[in-house]
């Protein structure tokens, strides 16, 4: 067991401790060695939402790993009618803006600003990644706003539905090259696609049964943008699928393909790649209770909230073992700081960063890791961060780093500058990088002391790790 | 090594060499400008010029003499007195003068008949085979060029890892450099699109260099390389290093940059044309020598390019073809005056040529077969492959012999020396288009 108290220090953890499937999903139970503390409170927020803030940061030390997922996964009632609220209204918005996707990207990315459920919408973008279709295939918002709705509505909810709703969803259907299934002309394409890239995952089907999906799938249509079901193109003679035998249609593909293993393992494995580790991928051995368990009742919310609250994921296999998507490095500074900015101009310089949302790049969605990072890419980070504090346009003083840390009752110069490094870093810094980073805090306070400051975290290679 | 590129490197490098050379990416060694051969060097970079909208090639390569094309073409034949003469069969554009003097320098290359059978006459269809070299295959995901991008490793050599000294906790860093790039802020090729890799737009050089709030206080500049470089002691965390590295390797791009925005007469001398200014910013780039080994740039660009010209043909195609050999030839004459033209291959795309016949509105309809501009400081120069044949024609257009992909295969494998066939699917067979 653990001897070191501190998040990051692996040489002090037993490689075999780290290996053993069954002390990794244990739920994590904090102790002296291992204390429940900003650290990991922080390492939890950044996973399971785009970053804490400092209110968040302080319940969270004092409501203790498991209260805070519970909270994190369902939120307590009185507040649970603020967010079907703001789910509404936001769905309004969305919905109205819906003629062009530079505006529907805004409206998301507000949302996931001001969302009092962040790990919803956390988890809408997870699903965008896996269920990835693009508007550069698709060309219709509309599509596209229904199809990114109706991931919200399942991303928490019950697997079957979701993927009941995804293979009637328009977008969808064209987006993996399916808006005609023909009875005389089955769309193997579609069939192909959907086994291999959002259900099944490559080598766990065979090329007769895409056959037989695809005329499974005849008499499914989009026409003007909408889902139509034409029956006299479907084909009703007998198809075997994956060992079964029946007149199936769509909603039994989903309902079989759903039975066999390989759709349980493809969800844990890409949300072991999403909220522990994405550089070293799991054996079968570290995967098969979380996938055996999920296949049992497909129930997306107990296989999250077992992640989140596992040995594992407060370990340093998964401590700052991913590296921060663009939104999340973006919204992680916008959250912290507690205010909106505009979210148009933030849109375009995400996809600028490689994260365009509504467009991923292929139907495997985001490769993400140290893909997100080249040199460019880290010099248009930096300047991101810069522009988001700097207090002039496109994102104006709407951030201001001085008056959230004096609300918090830090006025001095260098009470200020502690009280940053710990909303951002929690102090997890080596000793010679924190004094680098506070340097020249306590000599002079300028106005834009602090602003400076926080674009020095921000570009902090430890920042990046999410 | 040039008066003005030592310079240079010295201005880039400058007080910070310590931090450099402890985190040299790939892409960022220093190089000579001497020649070696294709394939085996490593510092190669390839330029890709898209011609957006089916050029008509019979009307930039003209077979002048042939009573086909003049019959053809009673308002669109170009004159034999004022086309500049190859042979006796072929010349270039009237407006070509520059193409024409790089050919005789030895720097042109022109591959003729260059298509793939049963193109699509289609703009977008044939503009997506072309873009993801898989004719045909709705469902491919990705272009040729994003999957050069896709894998850096395939793109350097081992060798340029060598020697160069880095942080402790040595990770690869492959990564981490940028191997592609899109040069322009409008919507970019599919070519360049990459299932993983983040390909950069650029469309000016001081638009990725690092900003700071202005000074004023104590917190002076950024700190941001003093930060990376600092050890972490008993935290063996390797996306960490990883990201150390990359700070460093991003910092001291960003000073490359800035010295070459910085250097007046890096500007070179560029024709006041969109093309002109984006291979200016490419030959910058070259100069800063910021590991980008791929650029891609269009002309004519939009969905339907401008060289679509299905009524009044003559002048719109008379200014693009203009456009392309000017600005084309400054880039060659700037890169040749600091000795870079020997690591640069430049090469042209269009999804398909020109029907040879003439319709009634004064423009021509969708062809096949249709030539490929390579220009470079190591090419042998003149024509690759025979003119098609204007009596044996393809639904009204000249017969494709020499398939695309074997021009992509001759820049990936024989120019920037990678395994073409992990891009292209298939073995096809490189041009023997470079000087030994």
């Amino acid at each position: 067991m653990p001897t070191q108290t501190e998040p990051g220090k692996r040489a002090e953890w037993p490689a075999d401790v780290l290996a053993d499937p069954n002390w990794a999903w244990q739920p994590f139970r904090p102790d002296r060695r291992r204390p429940w503390n900003l650290p990991w409170a922080a390492h939890l927020f950044r996973r399971a939402t785009f970053g804490a803030n400092w209110k968040q940061l302080e319940q969270a030390l004092a409501d203790g790993p498991q209260l805070t997922v519970d909270r994190l996964l369902k939120p307590e009632a009185d507040d649970s009618t603020t967010v079907a609220g703001f789910n509404r209204t936001s769905d309004e918005f969305e919905t109205a803006a819906a003629d062009s996707i530079e505006s529907l990207r805004a409206w998301w990315l507000r949302r996931m600003i001001q969302t009092p459920h962040p790990l919803l919408e956390k988890m809408t973008l997870f699903w965008h990644g896996f269920f990835a279709v693009s508007n550069s295939r698709v060309g219709n918002a509309r599509s596209m706003c229904q199809y990114v709705q109706l991931l919200r509505k399942h991303a928490l909810g019950p697997f079957s539905p979701m993927l009941e709703g995804l293979v009637r969803d328009p977008a969808v259907l064209v987006g993996l090259g399916g808006e005609a299934n023909r009875k005389a002309q089955p769309n193997v394409a579609l069939a192909q696609n959907l086994l291999e890239h959002f259900i099944l995952g490559p080598g766990n089907f065979s090329e007769k049964d895409a056959q037989e999906v695809a005329r499974a799938f005849s008499g499914c249509f989009v026409r003007g943008g909408r889902f139509r079901y034409i029956q006299r193109e479907h084909d009703s003679a007998e198809k075997s699928i994956l060992g079964r035998k029946g007149n199936f249609d769509d909603r039994d593909v989903v309902r079989i393909v759903l039975k066999q293993p390989a759709a349980a393992r493809l969800v844990v494995r890409r949300l072991y790649r999403w909220l522990i580790n994405e550089t070293n991928e799991p054996d079968d051995k570290m995967i098969a209770p979380l996938a055996e368990s999920f296949a049992r009742d497909l129930d997306v919310a107990r296989l999250l909230g077992t992640i989140l609250r596992s040995n594992l994921f407060y370990s340093p296999a998964a401590y700052r073992q991913r590296i921060k998507c663009p939104v999340e490095y973006a919204l992680g500074i916008v959250r912290g700081l507690e205010a909106t900015v505009a979210t148009a101009p933030l849109g375009r310089h995400l996809a600028q960063l490689g994260q365009n949302l509504y467009d991923p790049p292929t139907m495997d969605g985001w490769q993400g890791g140290r893909c997100w990072i080249n040199q460019f890419t880290l010099l248009d980070r930096s300047n991101l961060a810069l522009a988001l504090v700097s207090g002039v346009k496109p994102y104006e003083k709407k951030l201001d780093p001085a008056a959230l840390a004096a609300r918090y009752g830090h006025h001095s110069p260098e009470a200020a500058g502690r009280f940053i490094v710990d909303l951002f870093l929690q102090a997890d810094l080596a000793d010679n990088v924190d004094r680098i980073v506070l340097e020249g805090i306590k000599t002079q306070a300028g106005p834009d002391q602090l602003r400076r400051l926080v674009h020095r975290v921000a570009t902090l290679p430890e920042f990046h790790l999410a | 090594m040039s008066r003005t590129r030592r310079e240079f490197i010295k201005a880039a490098l400058g007080g910070s060499l310590v931090a450099c050379s402890g985190a040299r990416l790939p892409g960022l060694c220093d190089r000579s400008a001497r020649a070696a051969t294709p394939g085996k060097r490593r510092d190669t970079v390839l330029v890709v010029v898209e011609l957006a909208g089916g050029n008509d090639g019979l009307n930039t390569v003209v077979p002048y003499s042939d009573r086909q094309y003049i019959e053809s073409r009673p308002t669109l034949h170009l004159p034999a007195d004022k086309v500049h003469k190859i042979d006796s069969k072929l010349g270039f554009h009237p407006r070509m003068d520059a193409f024409m003097r790089l050919y005789e320098e030895g720097h042109l290359s022109v591959v003729q008949g260059v298509g793939y059978p049963n193109s699509n006459r289609n703009h977008e269809a044939a503009a997506r085979d072309w873009h993801s070299a898989a004719p045909g295959d709705a469902n491919c995901q990705t272009g040729w060029l994003g999957r050069a991008a896709d894998e850096p490793s395939r793109l350097q050599g081992a060798s340029r890892l060598q020697g160069a000294s880095r942080l402790k906790g040595a990770v690869r860093l492959d990564e981490a450099s940028v191997p592609a790039a899109f040069i322009g802020s409008g919507k970019r090729p599919f070519s360049l699109h990459a299932a993983k890799a983040v390909v950069p737009g650029i469309s000016s050089l001081d638009q990725h260099v690092l900003r700071t709030i202005p000074n004023g206080d104590g917190l002076g500049g950024l700190g941001l390389e003093q930060a990376a470089k600092a050890p972490r002691p008993g935290n063996p965390n390797r996306l960490l290093n990883f990201l150390q590295q990359g700070t460093l390797e991003a910092c001291a791009a960003s000073r490359r940059l800035r010295a070459v925005a910085q250097d007046a007469k890096s500007a070179g001398d560029y024709p006041p044309f969109h093309l002109a200014k984006m291979l200016r910013l490419v030959a910058r780039l070259i100069r800063a020598d910021v590991g980008i080994r791929i650029f891609c740039t269009d002309l004519g660009g939009g969905d339907i390019g401008g060289f679509d010209n299905h009524a009044n043909q003559l002048g719109n195609h008379c200014a693009l073809v203009n456009q392309l050999s000017e600005s084309v030839a400054a880039m060659v004459d700037d890169l040749k005056r600091d000795n870079l033209l020997d690591r640069v291959l430049l090469m042209t795309c269009s999804e398909f040529g020109r029907t040879l016949a003439e319709n009634g509105r004064h423009g021509t309809g969708h062809g096949a077969a249709a030539p490929v501009f390579l220009v470079g400081g190591r090419l042998k120069g003149g024509l690759v492959g025979e003119h098609p044949s204007l009596k044996d024609l393809d639904q009204g257009a000249q017969k494709v012999h020499t398939d695309f992909r074997r021009v992509y295969a001759t820049a990936l494998e024989s120019w920037l020396g990678m395994d073409s066939r992990a891009v292209l699917g298939a073995q096809y067979k490189p041009l023997d288009v470079f000087r030994a």
